[in-house]
């Protein structure tokens, strides 16, 4: 009876709960000789082995590990050349459209800086959102007081530019070039009807039609004495140049040299709205149509698609641009790296009441209030130095880091199985000479010898050799640890009968070494695989951290972290640092993990150490 | 004996020669032309022909037009003379040049390695000791995590908690700007400044050695004289401290020894990242900075330690246990 409902019990449990048991929970405890009159050696080894969780766990965490990293980079592809200097250094979460609920219902307008948005209530008060906090003294969230209410606000690479309801202006954020620091003349000015803030730079329009520029005018061209002022009534930026629209609805270029942006097409009609990508300058005509021009870029800034109705507001991010047509649709084109272009289907059938656009991010009020966003969220685990998602670079360079761990362990047990058998199998001179080589090369000092290797052959490959090279080095210090276990065991096994059998049949030496004896040596072979791979990984990390190993920008692990030696990465931009050096860590640690479990497995007397 | 420290002499010269052949080959693989660059400062002083005579003859000084091997003869006499030749950075001989360096780095890695020493004995007889118990079992996986994780891991976490966090201690330098007092205080101020590396380098050599202890001591504990020893009614204590411990020391003075022969050479990661002026941090400088004339030297310098490390350790053997014939 008893016996019975324990049986239930067992029948009870879940697939989940008998596949973990099967994982990880003990065997039925059986006596040595059950044990070996039940079943093969090589069960007892993997039955060894699944018993013990910790090895099991640790194989498991690596095989996902392995598994992502292989399979990822197909769903996430890496672009070496990619940079992007309006993302370097942002900290990891979705945040950058998150807007404060309090807007909603009452915003007045948002404009989108690099990393953070700005938006204005209908009561003149600023918010912050995204990530305002470049360092301690660069921080869109120390708003100015005093300002009153603001009407018109306008967020640029890294600094900020407001108006309020008097006609003044305000500036906040980087300073570095006087971006932010409102010039004397315009501080008596009561009469400033708009302002732009781009790179590096701000341009406001006053209501007679002058314009004001202030921030770095090396790399923005603009001359303050061109003959249009006191005619203009909208100015765009882009990175480098400044246009913008008479009062009289023509469009102009405010700088000095000629190049791409001065080729203004002709017959656009009556302009109405100008706007400005990083290298593009697009205008709007009354009949909405739209004209680019600029340094179109293989991202399609210049790909107007087909509209339904005319368009008749026009918004630029930093490669892309967006429309709205008078029945409120939004059109999008241009670069859609982060889904900045994608219009997401929920306003299909929704009437648009305001369009907000910049850099990679995009806000949408519908005419019910709603707060519509689309474009770049953030990062999950942060950007680094160049801009670039660290979330893919982890992935793509697990990729290369275990790609080369495996091809270099691959070598090295090559190399070791077959001169530890030989070694060990002929004995006499061959013996001799091989275990002088052997000597000689564990007695190099490992990490100043890969290094000087990786310094003297690699001075002048291209980054796929090095990689090759960094690969063969690994593999061919690897060895002689192996070959010196293999030797010692084959020694061992060539005075068994089978090999007197084998060599009495008249099999060749050859065949006896790698068909007899070797099979025999198999889980040395492989337990001392699993650790070199682990080894192999931490020297490549080593190597590449120091700067000898694979170069950027071809990601490993190791090198992810070369560039956080100094105190201000590891302080401020601690992601950069963190997320490369707890996977790594976790990776080695399980492979450890696996090969002291194989060991164990393989030979339970090692357990008693 | 004697006979047998003679024939490995005579092997490691064997395999000093042809090391060096081997790395003096690879030297010989980079581009470069230093005559050119003895003279190229005066290029623009003198007459074309001048400039020529003057090429010429220091390609003819430097032997540059020799075969291979007679450049590879003079560059290893030089060595075994004791010059190392010059740094084509600094302007002079890497035997001056590595003076500072090496003191520094004898001066860590003996506080290191008598720190992690005084940790890791202790920590192994115990772990032995309490064989497959909790606490036996949680150091086991924590050294298994302290061998996987890289050094550079360890020291930025470190730097993170201590020098970012809690600023207890600063990230690099050797003392403080100006510091005057005396060499008492001296010498306490650069142990605090050296104190992050060093909590770094002994983390990073824990795993290993506490393992190695644990292991020697189970041995020596599982050997037939314990159970004798216990059976005549011997205090735990005297059992393990006095019985076993003795046996177990055998293979870890070995393993001692190895390590005082890392003394030389710097830690390449822990210097490089905290900065310190030692062997490590020199090598690497002088492989970044091509200047391969002291990479060279340091390589031999390395390789010629290992070498007698690797004798040192055999004949140790042999020295500690006189069960160990060293001449079979």
């Amino acid at each position: 009876m008893n016996n019975e409902k324990k049986h239930n019990q067992n029948k009870k449990r879940s697939f989940l709960g008998l596949l973990l048991i099967k994982l990880f929970a003990g065997k039925e405890k059986l006596s040595l000789l059950e044990e070996e009159q039940m079943q093969s050696p090589l069960r007892t080894v993997v039955k060894n082995f699944l018993s013990n969780k910790l090895a099991m766990g640790g194989l498991l965490t690596f095989i996902i590990i392995f598994a992502v990293v292989i399979i990822g980079p197909f769903f996430n592809p890496l672009d070496l050349s990619f940079s992007e200097t309006s993302q370097q250094n942002i900290g990891p979460g979705y945040d950058l459209m998150k807007y404060p609920k309090e807007l909603e219902g009452k915003l007045k307008e948002i404009s989108v800086g690099s990393t953070f948005s700005v938006g204005i209530d209908e009561e003149g008060k600023v918010h912050v959102w995204g990530k305002p906090k470049y360092s301690k003294t660069i921080d869109m969230t120390k708003i100015p007081s005093g300002m009153g209410k603001v009407v018109k606000i306008a967020a640029g690479y890294d600094h900020v530019i407001a108006i309020n309801d008097m006609g003044k202006v305000f500036g906040w954020g980087s300073n570095r070039l006087q971006q932010s620091r409102i010039p004397d003349e315009l501080i008596s000015k009561d009469n400033i009807i708009d302002v732009v803030a781009g790179y590096q730079s701000s341009v406001v329009v006053t209501s007679d039609g002058y314009t004001y520029f202030f921030g770095n005018d090396s790399i923005n061209d603009y001359s303050h004495n061109h003959e249009h002022q006191g005619q203009i009534a909208k100015v765009a930026v882009s990175s480098d140049a400044v246009l913008g629209l008479t009062l009289d609805n023509e469009v102009v270029y405010l700088g000095k040299q000629k190049g791409s942006y001065t080729k203004i097409p002709e017959n656009m009609g009556k302009v109405v709205d100008l706007s400005a990508t990083a290298a593009t300058i697009a205008a709007l005509n009354d009949k909405g149509q739209v004209y680019i021009w600029g340094n179109i870029s293989e991202k399609g800034e210049d790909s107007i698609p087909k509209t339904d109705s005319k368009i008749v507001e026009l918004n630029a991010g930093r490669f892309h641009y967006t429309a709205k047509t008078e029945d409120g649709k939004i059109y999008s084109w241009g670069d859609n790296h982060y889904g900045q272009s994608a219009v997401p289907k929920s306003l299909k059938d929704k009437n648009v009441k305001a369009l907000y656009s910049g850099f990679y991010q995009n806000y949408a009020i519908t005419e019910d209030n709603n707060i519509v966003t689309w474009g770049l969220k953030g990062y999950l685990l942060g950007s680094d130095d160049l801009g670039r998602d660290i979330f893919n670079r982890l992935l793509n360079g697990g990729k290369m880091s275990m790609t080369i761990g495996a091809i270099a362990v691959i070598i090295s047990t090559i190399v070791g199985v077959i001169i530890g058998s030989i070694s060990g199998f002929f004995g006499g001179k061959v013996d001799i000479i091989l275990q002088r080589i052997v000597e000689i090369i564990s007695s190099l000092p490992f990490l100043p010898f890969a290094m000087i290797l990786s310094a003297l052959i690699g001075n002048n490959m291209t980054s796929n050799q090095r990689i090759m090279l960094i690969m063969v080095i690994l593999g061919l210090l690897q060895w002689p640890g192996l070959s010196r276990l293999i030797r010692a065991q084959v020694l061992a096994e060539r005075e068994k009968e089978f090999v007197t059998a084998a060599r009495a049949i008249g099999v060749k030496q050859m065949s006896i070494v790698f068909k007899h004896v070797l099979p025999n040596v198999i889980s040395i072979i492989i337990v001392s695989a699993t650790l070199d791979f682990a080894t192999c990984m931490l020297i490549e990390a080593t190597l590449s951290y120091l700067g000898f190993g694979v170069q950027a920008p071809q990601p490993t692990w190791g090198n992810m972290l070369f560039g956080s030696k100094n105190s201000t990465v590891i302080q401020n931009y601690w992601w950069r640092w963190v997320f490369a050096s707890i996977i790594l860590g976790i990776c080695v640690i399980c492979i450890n993990l696996t090969g002291d479990g194989l060991r164990d497995a393989i030979d339970p007397k090692s357990q008693e150490r | 004996m004697t006979k047998y420290i003679l024939k490995r002499i005579m092997y490691m010269v064997f395999v000093f020669f042809i090391m060096s052949f081997i790395m003096f080959f690879l030297y010989n693989l980079i581009p470069g032309d230093p005559a050119r660059m003895e003279v190229e400062s005066i290029k623009l002083k003198v007459e074309p022909e001048e400039y020529q005579r003057r090429y010429e003859e220091a390609r003819k000084r430097m032997g540059l037009d020799d075969p291979m091997i007679v450049r590879y003869g003079k560059w290893i006499s030089g060595i075994l003379k004791g010059d190392l030749g010059k740094s084509q950075i600094y302007k002079e001989d890497v035997s001056k040049l590595i003076v500072t360096p090496m003191k520094q780095t004898i001066f860590i890695n003996i506080f290191a390695i008598s720190i992690a020493l005084l940790i890791t004995i202790p920590l192994g007889i115990l772990c032995a000791v309490k064989k497959n118990s909790h606490f036996d079992n949680s150091v086991q996986v924590l050294t298994i995590v302290g061998y996987s994780i890289p050094e550079f891991i360890i020291a930025l976490l470190f730097i993170f908690i201590f020098a970012v966090k809690l600023n207890i201690f600063p990230v690099s330098g050797m003392n403080t700007p100006n510091f005057s007092g005396t060499p008492i205080e001296m010498f306490f101020d650069r142990l605090y400044y050296l104190a992050l590396p060093l909590m770094v380098m002994t983390i990073g050599s824990l795993g290993g050695m506490t393992r190695y202890v644990r292991a020697a001591m189970i041995d020596s504990l599982g050997m037939d004289y314990i159970r004798t020893a216990r059976a005549k009614g011997l205090k735990e204590k005297v059992v393990i401290y006095s019985h076993a411990w003795r046996n177990a020391l055998l293979p870890v003075i070995t393993l001692i020894i190895g390590w005082f022969m890392q003394v030389f050479s710097g830690s390449l990661v822990v210097e490089s990242i905290f900065n310190i002026n030692g062997m490590g941090k020199f090598y690497i400088d002088s492989l970044t900075n091509q200047d391969y004339n002291i990479a060279l030297a340091l390589q031999m310098f390395y390789m010629i330690l290992a070498l007698v490390g690797n004798l040192i350790i055999d004949l140790s053997y042999g020295l500690v246990d006189p069960r160990i014939r060293v001449s079979n």
